[in-house]
């Protein structure tokens, strides 16, 4: 996967260039929008990170030059104001996204990974998903541990759900509130742990390997291996 | 463009100025017209009774020096006939018979002895002797059989006989009667004119100040770089449209002056934030004894609640200067307020709590969605951190003219006395709190900046209650200036 990243400031450039390329990434790096362009336009990206506040041009415009000029791949926008614009909700409609940072690695790469999976000609929806011993029913609804039947409630189901399609991979609770239950909140009480507590209580009975991972600071994980 | 409410034209003020305009000028020049109708009307009798004077003597004067023969009537009679020949304001009567004119003569015993005019003598002389006329000068006199009183002038003879001449009062009055109906139709003429002219100036006056009024009500927290219409003219509407043009500039500096400082300032923090959270996160590797990770952990939520704190701090400072930039959408409270519920009754009841909606269905009101999840959020966070276990809590939620009204008590130990005077204010918080103080400070904010208010108190049976109203729909500005203005 090639991914240009267009930020301007070094030091946030600098990590996030390693983790993209930890994750498997191969990252280009643009400190302005002039150069952004000049890379945009020559290579071929699946991808693009770009900031709002660029030295030389605002990042909307950029995105809109360079959908102009051609450049299909969605873009992740990053921004540090502090509302959303007009034009990033536009962009946003338009199938691009949009993190404001300060963000968690996890979120980022999350996003990243919607982004493609968007783009990308959808696979026949799976009706069914399984992670190790665990086994979703996404037409009945229903959750199985080792052949089990989990008693669990629509919303736990939901939560369940989207750990299960982000196996392996850190979900922070910003992302659990915004997919689960479609806000982006920052609640300053531990809403989203008695959530997944419980569910853990449901899912990782007595004697069983536990699947729901706390990664303090972090977020949670649904071990796939 | 834009659907304007229509104003019924009786209550717009350009009426009542017209109104009051134009009764003041009808009742001038009535009481003009009453002036000129006196003098004329005075001056039509003066005129009458001046030929009156001088004919009745002139008669008395041939009545006298004719023979009393057999032909002194007939000589008399003629000359007297003659004499309401030359009547003044003399209208051609339809028929020949001169019924304008009466020439009456006693003999000294009060009996009629001549009589020249329409019809029998009796009469007249009935009403003259019931009126028992001696002066020279004319008086008015009223005949039975005639509808219009008679102006009789007499003379005495030397005989002491008596000559009365009579002329009807009938043309003077026709006079003033055509007088009279042309005044009034001139009148309403003039007044309608008056009033129409009074009531387009005072109009288009005030169609200007509704238009700059409207303009200014429709610039609100979303729009500052309207301006309203001025007119090319130097009068005093074009002046206040200036004047409030000027404000504005001023106003839309300040507020993009905010604007700037609040942006710059969050970029300025944010980009750190995130090169420091970003390089924290990357030495958190995978399979680090938890020890080591321990102080980056925490080092990282650290630097999240320094990041909830920024965001905070500046909406409410934005807020406060009624800047907050809204993206407002239609949305279901009641929906929301039962997700939100799903969202922290687990965390609740691990407390010891309980929670409770009361709702009377879906209520949809038109905010900025985030916004109100983080209203409602911080709310539910505050009941988290202060309630002790075993408290309920319980909301409330319906329309209640045209707004929506959320009423969240608690059965708590209630707001600290000596904060609950200043409970929205920033930094304000109760001794026991850990919370930076900012929570219901921005739920005024939100609430504000949508137009809607914000109460709390300690409730008489003990626990707090906040009580938060919402428009149901973000008025149309101009529909509220209209409405206000009423």
């Amino acid at each position: 996967m090639r991914l240009l990243l267009v930020e301007d400031e070094i030091d946030i450039q600098r990590f996030l260039l390693t983790s993209l390329e930890e994750a498997g990434y191969q990252v280009e790096a643009a400190v302005d929008g002039r150069a952004a362009e000049r890379l945009a336009v020559d290579g071929q990206f699946d991808i693009l990170i770009v900031d709002l506040g660029l030295p030389d041009q605002d990042g909307i415009s950029l995105i809109l030059k360079l959908r102009q000029l051609g450049v299909r791949a969605p873009v992740l926008i990053l921004s540090a104001r502090r509302s959303v614009d007009d034009r990033v909700r536009g962009l946003e409609q338009g199938g691009d996204d949009y993190l404001t940072k300060p963000f968690a690695l996890a979120e980022l790469l999350a996003r990243l990974r919607n982004l493609l999976k968007r783009n990308s000609p959808s696979s026949t929806e799976a009706t069914r998903l399984q992670v190790l011993d665990l086994e979703l029913d996404l037409l009945r609804r229903e959750a199985t541990r080792s052949g089990q039947l989990l008693q669990l409630t629509t919303q736990e189901f939901v939560l369940l759900e989207y750990l299960c399609r982000n196996a392996g991979r850190v979900v922070t609770r910003s992302m659990i509130l915004d997919q689960v239950w479609g806000m982006r909140i920052q609640p300053d009480t531990n809403v989203v742990d008695v959530h997944i507590y419980r569910l853990r209580g449901k899912v990782d009975g007595l004697g069983q390997q536990p699947l729901i991972r706390t990664l303090r600071g972090v977020g949670y994980v649904l071990k796939d291996r | 463009m834009f659907s304007r409410t229509v104003k019924p034209v009786m209550r717009s003020a350009a009426w009542r100025i017209s109104l009051w305009a134009t009764l003041a000028f009808a009742c001038g020049t009535i009481m003009v017209f009453i002036f000129l109708h006196r003098f004329v009307a005075g001056d039509i009798q003066r005129r009458s009774d001046a030929w009156l004077s001088g004919e009745v003597e002139v008669l008395g004067d041939v009545a006298e020096r004719t023979p009393k023969d057999a032909l002194h009537d007939r000589v008399v009679g003629e000359v007297a006939e003659l004499a309401g020949k030359e009547v003044p304001n003399r209208q051609i009567s339809e028929s020949n018979s001169n019924d304008s004119v009466f020439f009456l003569q006693t003999g000294g015993d009060g009996s009629l002895q001549l009589w020249v005019g329409a019809g029998e003598g009796a009469p007249a002389l009935k009403a003259i002797q019931a009126l028992s006329i001696v002066s020279d000068h004319p008086t008015d006199l009223h005949v039975q059989g005639f509808g219009v009183p008679f102006r009789v002038a007499s003379i005495r003879l030397n005989d002491g006989s008596y000559i009365y001449l009579g002329l009807s009062e009938r043309d003077e009055l026709r006079v003033l009667r055509s007088l009279r109906l042309q005044f009034f139709l001139l009148w309403l003429l003039l007044v309608l004119f008056e009033f129409g002219i009074v009531f387009f100036t005072t109009r288009r006056m005030l169609s200007h100040v509704r238009r700059i009024a409207e303009a200014a009500s429709g610039i609100g927290h979303s729009d500052l770089t309207a301006r309203v219409p001025t007119t090319g003219e130097r009068d005093e509407v074009s002046h206040l449209a200036l004047t409030l043009n000027r404000m504005l500039d001023r106003i839309e500096s300040s507020m993009h002056q905010l604007h700037t400082i609040t942006d710059s300032l969050a970029h300025d923090l944010r980009s750190p934030l995130t090169a420091i959270r970003g390089k924290l996160e990357m030495s958190l590797s995978a399979g680090m004894p938890a020890e080591q990770a321990e102080p980056i952990v925490s080092a990282i939520e650290e630097l999240d609640r320094l990041t909830d704190f920024l965001n905070k701090s500046l909406d409410v400072a934005e807020a406060k200067a009624d800047a907050l930039r809204l993206n407002r959408i239609s949305l279901d409270l009641d929906e929301l307020l039962r997700i939100m519920i799903d969202l922290y009754e687990p965390s609740m009841s691990e407390k010891g709590l309980q929670i409770r909606l009361h709702s009377g269905g879906p209520l949809a009101i038109v905010a900025d969605e985030a916004l109100i999840h983080r209203m409602i959020a911080n709310l539910f966070d505050n009941e988290l951190k202060h309630l002790p276990a075993g408290c309920a809590v319980s909301l409330r939620l319906k329309a209640e003219n045209g707004a929506a009204s959320l009423i969240l008590e608690d059965d708590g130990p209630g707001f600290d006395a000596e904060v609950s005077s200043h409970l929205f204010e920033r930094r304000v918080k109760g001794k026991e709190s850990n919370g930076h103080g900012l929570g219901l400070a921005f739920v005024d904010a939100v609430v504000r900046a949508h137009g809607g208010a914000v109460s709390a108190r300690n409730r008489e049976c003990g626990g707090a209650q906040i009580a938060v109203t919402l428009p149901l729909s973000a008025l149309d500005p101009r529909s509220a200036a209209i409405h206000s203005a009423h």
